[in-house]
């Protein structure tokens, strides 16, 4: 026990469902005290925004994404270029609770741990 | 060095699903141990006892089940993930009053806790697949 564990976001919120698969793998291992560091980078940085799925049937990933704080996950990285080269001004990311930290080397950021899960 | 292997890939369906196969021999080959393999996301068909490929194709619930018992592997099929995509156990069936189980011998439904605690207990966790 005690290793630091990473877990990297890559999917847009509802194209896959290794988006909502993944947060709930990330508030299990919260759950079970490894409370892993969250990066989103690639299309998972849609799934910060603002989100409206009602309209094909599925459920909000905000309610997961809201509930990561609770659980003790208050900070989340965002890869600054992925936000860049799809055009997503950081300001329309919003989590309540949670810390946004953009993250310009994601390589040196992602060496830091000891697992990797990546969603 | 102790290895956790996770599967996303659908078999037959995505590479990761047969690479995370021969990934899983060439560690045990190594000399190394695997503490579990875990299968997520579209990667829980992988449990499925249903698949029926030709026979000039590779038999991969087959071959996951031989290297089960040979090396007595810990495959674990998320439960969350295989109840909303249809593939469940006797019990399972039975509790969800479903008409059929098909969850393959050799594997067993468990909770994303066992990916955790998979997590914590390995040297390295490789993901194949997603």
């Amino acid at each position: 026990m005690g290793k630091s564990i990473l877990a990297i976001c890559r999917h847009a919120p509802y194209g896959n469902a290794l988006a909502r698969e993944g947060l709930e793998a990330v508030l299990a291992c919260a759950a079970m005290d490894q409370i892993p560091e969250v990066l989103f980078i690639n299309d998972g940085v849609f799934q910060l925004l603002e989100q409206n799925p009602e309209g094909i049937g599925e459920k909000n990933l905000r309610r997961n994404l809201q509930a990561l704080p609770m659980f003790g996950v208050e900070t989340l990285y965002v890869c600054q270029r992925s936000l860049e080269t799809r055009g997503v001004d950081p300001d329309r990311l919003v989590i309540p609770g949670a810390e946004l930290k953009l993250l310009q080397d994601t390589g040196e950021f992602i060496a830091r741990f000891d697992q990797v899960l990546s969603y | 060095m102790q290895f956790t292997l996770v599967v996303y890939g659908a078999p037959h369906g995505s590479q990761g699903a047969a690479t995370a196969l021969r990934f899983a021999r060439a560690v045990l080959a190594s000399g190394h141990r695997i503490y579990r393999v875990f299968f997520y996301g579209d990667g829980i068909h992988n449990g499925s006892a249903l698949a029926a490929p030709p026979q000039d194709e590779q038999d991969l619930l087959g071959q996951w089940q031989a290297l089960q018992q040979e090396h007595q592997l810990d495959l674990t099929v998320c439960i969350a993930a295989a109840q909303r995509r249809g593939v469940l156990s006797e019990s399972e069936a039975s509790r969800l009053e479903k008409p059929a189980a098909n969850l393959a011998e050799g594997f067993e439904l468990a909770g994303l806790g066992q990916l955790a605690e998979a997590a914590a207990l390995s040297d390295r966790t490789v993901t194949f697949g997603g």
